[in-house]
């Protein structure tokens, strides 16, 4: 059976017109026109674009929220098996719509889509983890041959067939990792990875290197005699019990612990559910990841203005980035508020 | 130096009145075994099961996988441990293919940490030890044996049932022999002199948790201050190095049939030169791993010349970061590397993959991801882990980290983390 298709294009490619014509608001046109034509083409037999689904530009860009929404309207109207968005080339107000789009439609109309993009389009860094984002190029010189590996990889999701690797079928990777069986060992894999490294040949890493982005050390503005100190550690000290329940590894929590009237921290009192190191030292005497004690005689002493009364701890080990980010954005929101200038952050 | 194995093929496990390999039929005096590893006063009720490739049958609690080898001539088994200290890797070793020895601990309780191994369905297929016949040995600690002591005690049966069964091919003929032989590492033929000298950089142990005093790991030694050092590869092949009692995705027999050394060897002369192998632990604190990084580097580059270095890791993320800060050190020395890396990610994504981004460590392999779930089907029989039965029995979820054999971080396995 012919699957029924609808293709997303912009003002452009839709043949509204240019630039001037940006800030179109969506609409929809039986069976397909511009572009869609060469969907129509790529599909053949297979399936058909039942309607072109058009927004401009600018439109999209300047009301995100509400164009969508229309645009999701539109081709929910036309009963789709598959939507087809782009390809978007290096058009960014494109290639964000397209994603942004086929992201909705997935989660709202619950139908496979698939766009297509430059790699450095704004889009693709956006959607490429939710939306199958086959990689073209700059400009739409090679239009017909892009589009029909778009629409190969759209009629595998609409057929719910098995789909490829990203190098075999040409979509960006999503970022998800499964385990598969390769065709050698780790073992005769590396040994040959490093000869074709020492031969100054290609090296394809098994694994793509890590995106952090850096965080600059802002500049304590004040001596630190009139500064407020507070002690954060991801070590793993929590009061014994562990109240709040961090977990041993995989961390999504993290506590706030006061040390009002404290001098020291007495081991008998604390406790350490950390997984990831050693943690007798630690246990015996706490001061060992939390320097309470020489804090507060640096404070006795002036050296610093003041102690904040309370330590935030969490366990950082096997913790992903995302609650990484997010405990440590919650915990720098209350410092904050607390009136706190600066931390020894202290990790094992 | 010169190591030769000599390999005999199992392909009959059966009880019998005598210990003796006849054809590939190896029988075991299942009742003699168990007197012989029942004298360790630390273990009481030593118990033995027979597995086979096919059968279906769920070993749980599984601890440490042991190959059986035995000296022919020429040392001592497992020396510091079993046997007398003395250098391995020279002279010659029986060795049986197609049987191991399963070690099981019974003291630990969390069905989720624990290894099982599979004979039959998807998951034999995804580990060594689901295709070879196993004896399995369950043993329980005598009152007043602490864990540590326990865990040695355990071990040590092992090792001494998989000597009892290799010395069954004293006599025979073998099926195949081996040869390991690296000349001292600068005697280099000048015919062979343009080929990459590569040397191994191998973790051993990881300090996360400290070592009791009977784990040894390298000639019996629990390597609680060792420094990056330098042995032979037969050293590492002929029962120099055991694993320690930490067993995340790592055997014993995967250090025996060293993966990463055999395919250096089968390398070596002919693309590459094998410059030798570096043994270094995995450190607590942040001196050491600096400390350990820059030594090991120093001895990869300076002592043995090499051009490139691979790199393997024991553990978990601290082992992890330890490798690559080694990797990174080699790289600034220039030393070309490739490591092996456990895909870290806890929740598949592939931004959590690694724990560090180092200068010059761009190129890696992975074993895959343990944290990926995995189904253990239904099973008529579970050995080794009796109490555990009604659970291990039924279809369950596990992880491939505790499919003992899925992942061997040592390189042995064939699953990789994809990204898509």
């Amino acid at each position: 059976m012919a699957l029924r298709v609808v293709s997303f294009l912009n003002q452009f490619f839709g043949q509204l017109g240019g630039e001037e014509k940006a800030g179109a608001g969506p609409q929809a046109i039986d069976g397909a026109v511009g572009a869609a034509r060469a969907v129509q083409q790529a599909l053949g037999d297979a399936g058909t674009v039942v309607a072109t689904v058009i927004c401009g530009d600018n439109y999209a860009a300047e009301h995100a929220e509400r164009a969508i929404a229309e645009l999701v309207a539109l081709v929910a109207a036309a009963k789709p098996d598959l939507l087809v968005a782009g390809p978007a080339f290096l058009a960014g107000r494109y290639g964000v719509a397209c994603g942004a789009l086929c992201a909705a439609v997935q989660a709202e109309l619950k139908i496979p889509t698939v766009t297509g993009m430059h790699a450095e389009n704004p889009g693709v860094e956006l959607y490429r983890r939710r939306v199958y984002t086959v990689e073209t190029g700059a400009e739409a010189t090679r239009m017909l041959a892009e589009v029909k590996r778009l629409v190969a990889l759209g009629l595998k999701l609409a057929r719910g067939e098995a789909v490829d690797t990203p190098a075999a079928e040409g979509y960006f990777a999503r970022g998800l990792t499964r385990n598969v069986v390769a065709g050698a060992s780790a073992a005769d894999r590396a040994v040959s990875m490093l000869l074709a490294k020492l031969a100054g040949r290609p090296v394809a890493s098994e694994v793509p290197r890590p995106a952090f982005p850096p965080v600059p050390a802002p500049r304590l503005l004040k001596t630190l005699e009139g500064a407020t100190i507070a002690l954060v550690t991801d070590g793993g000290l929590v009061p014994r019990g562990n109240p709040d329940a961090i977990e041993a590894l995989n961390a999504t929590r993290y506590g706030a612990y006061s040390i009002e009237g404290k001098s020291r921290l007495d081991a008998a009192q604390y406790d350490n559910p950390h997984r990831g190191y050693d943690t007798t030292w630690v246990k015996q005497d706490p001061h060992r990841l939390v320097p309470v004690d020489v804090a507060r005689e640096l404070e006795q002493a002036g050296a610093i203005g003041k102690l904040h009364e309370t330590v935030y701890s969490t366990v950082g080990v096997a913790t992903t980035l995302a609650h990484s980010a997010r405990m440590g954005r919650e915990i720098a929101e209350k410092l904050r508020e607390a009136g706190v200038d600066a931390v020894i952050l202290t990790s094992t | 130096m010169r190591l030769e194995l000599r390999w005999f093929a199992v392909d009959e496990l059966a009880a019998s009145l005598a210990t003796r390999l006849t054809g590939q039929r190896l029988e075991i005096d299942l009742d003699g075994l168990r007197a012989l590893l029942s004298a360790d006063r630390r273990l009481t009720g030593v118990r033995l099961d027979l597995v086979h490739p096919g059968e279906r049958c769920r070993i749980g609690r599984v601890f440490d996988v042991i190959a059986p080898r035995a000296k022919l001539e020429g040392g001592e088994d497992f020396p510091g441990v079993l046997g007398g200290v003395a250098r391995a890797g020279q002279g010659t070793t029986l060795a049986l293919e197609g049987v191991a020895v399963v070690a099981t601990d019974q003291q630990s309780d969390n069905v989720g940490t624990l290894a099982v191994i599979d004979m039959a369905g998807p998951n034999a297929e995804l580990s060594a030890f689901g295709r070879t016949h196993n004896l399995v040995i369950s043993a329980w600690p005598s009152p007043g044996t602490e864990r540590p002591d326990y865990l040695a005690a355990v071990r040590l049966a092992a090792l001494k049932a998989a000597v009892d069964l290799a010395r069954t091919a004293r006599e025979a003929t073998p099926d195949r022999v081996e040869v390991f032989e690296l000349p001292p590492s600068p005697r280099v033929p000048p015919e062979l002199a343009h080929l990459p000298r590569v040397a191994y950089v191998f973790q051993i142990h990881s300090h996360q948790r400290p070592t009791g005093v009977d784990e040894g790991i390298l000639y019996g030694d629990p390597v609680r201050r060792m420094l990056p050092t330098i042995v032979h590869p037969n050293e590492v092949l002929d029962g120099a190095v055991l694993r320690g009692f930490m067993g995340r995705s790592v055997t014993t027999w995967a250090t025996q049939n060293h993966p990463m050394i055999k395919a250096l060897y089968a390398a070596h002369g002919r693309t590459l030169w094998f410059a030798g192998v570096v043994v270094t632990v995995a450190q607590a604190t942040e001196p050491e791993r600096v400390r350990s990084a820059f030594l090991a580097a120093g001895l990869v580059a300076h002592t043995l010349g090499a051009d490139g270095a691979v790199l393997t890791k024991i553990g978990g993320g601290a082992p992890h970061v330890d490798m690559a800060q080694a990797a990174s050190q080699c790289e600034a020395l220039g030393v070309k590397t490739t490591a092996v890396v456990e895909d870290m990610s806890t929740d598949g994504s592939a931004e959590d993959m690694l724990l560090f981004d180092l200068p010059g460590v761009d190129s890696l392999v992975n074993v895959g991801s343990s944290q990926e779930p995995i189904t253990l089907p239904a099973m008529d029989r579970v050995v080794g882990a009796d109490d555990l039965a009604p659970k291990l029995l039924g279809e369950s979820r596990a992880t491939y980290g505790g499919l003992c054999g899925a992942i061997e971080q040592v390189g042995a396995t064939r699953v990789m983390a994809e990204v898509r």
